[in-house]
């Protein structure tokens, strides 16, 4: 695996915990517990993320940093690579 | 409104070409119980839920969903981007390839292609709650007779991902199910539509301030 993939599977993975205790939230809104493990999660993700969009370019069309559009650049998520 | 992350819910990465498994999993794609009628249920059912938790949980697993028929197109490109001509004789891939080459279109694994009549958006939310707890039971069903025929690790991992998530959002529905029965009639859930009807939300001694 390259060290792009490792990088953007962690980032999955802090991504799909809080996905998954924002839906618990949906249904459980009150839980200050919750919210409070779902900001520690985030702080975690913010630093990958960034060094991710440095590295690598974009994840969202607007995190474009470069002087040409980088949005368009492979691969794209269903390719695999 | 809609904005979209240049990566995958969770990572589909396959190696090996095998046409015979994607004719089964298109069915996820755009079949009955798949993740085109399951995305456009949600998103098309949250605009009448009458109650803030429903409308969040409507609307985020709807979105979800979304993510989710963009992971099973993925699978069914990477089994068949590679494909020769033989390997399509071959698989019995030939009446899908006549159609559509290596395209991802959706529709079910018997070749019946997409169509609205698979989900309801019935205006009722006692209603399309019951709705939504059954597809995401019968998407977990395809989902482990797709586990039954399939062997490559590779293909395996992200449908075992996905056939937990249908868990998830079952246990998720039957909370809001339940938030929306607690404040309702316990003598009679069923004596209004509390999409439509909005005065049963209303206890006794609220109808006299209204």
């Amino acid at each position: 695996m390259s060290k792009r993939e490792i990088l953007l599977r962690k980032i999955s993975s802090y991504a799909f915990a809080i996905y998954e205790l924002k839906l618990y939230l949906d249904t459980h809104p009150n839980c200050r517990k919750t919210i409070a493990k779902m900001e520690e999660l985030e702080s975690k993700l913010k630093p990958l993320r960034e060094e991710y969009v440095k590295e690598y370019g974009p994840l969202m069309s607007s995190e474009n940093m470069k002087d040409y559009w980088t949005w368009v650049n492979a691969p794209w998520p269903w390719e695999g690579d | 409104m809609f904005v979209y992350e240049k990566r995958l819910q969770y990572p589909v990465k396959i190696k090996q070409t095998n046409p015979k498994l994607a004719q089964i999993i298109i069915t996820q794609y755009g079949g009955p119980d798949g993740e085109l009628g399951a995305s456009l249920r949600y998103l098309s059912q949250r605009f009448t839920m009458p109650l803030p938790e429903l409308k969040a949980i409507l609307n985020d697993i709807g979105t979800e969903e979304l993510g989710h028929l963009e992971m099973i197109g993925a699978i069914v490109y990477q089994l068949t981007k590679d494909l020769t001509q033989e390997q399509v004789k071959a698989a019995g891939y030939d009446a899908y390839f006549v159609d559509h080459t290596t395209g991802i279109y959706p529709s079910s694994a018997s070749g019946v292609p997409f169509t609205a009549a698979y989900l309801q958006s019935k205006g009722d939310p006692i209603t399309d709650l019951h709705e939504n707890l059954a597809a995401e039971q019968k998407a977990r069903t395809t989902y482990d007779n797709i586990l039954r025929y399939c062997d490559d690790p590779d293909v395996l991992d992200p449908i075992r991902f996905l056939r937990e998530r249908e868990i998830v959002h079952y246990q998720r529905f039957g909370e809001a199910l339940r938030l929306l029965t607690d404040k309702l009639d316990s003598k009679n859930f069923y004596a209004f539509n509390p999409s439509f009807d909005k005065k049963c939300f209303n206890s006794g001694k609220d109808k006299k301030a209204q």
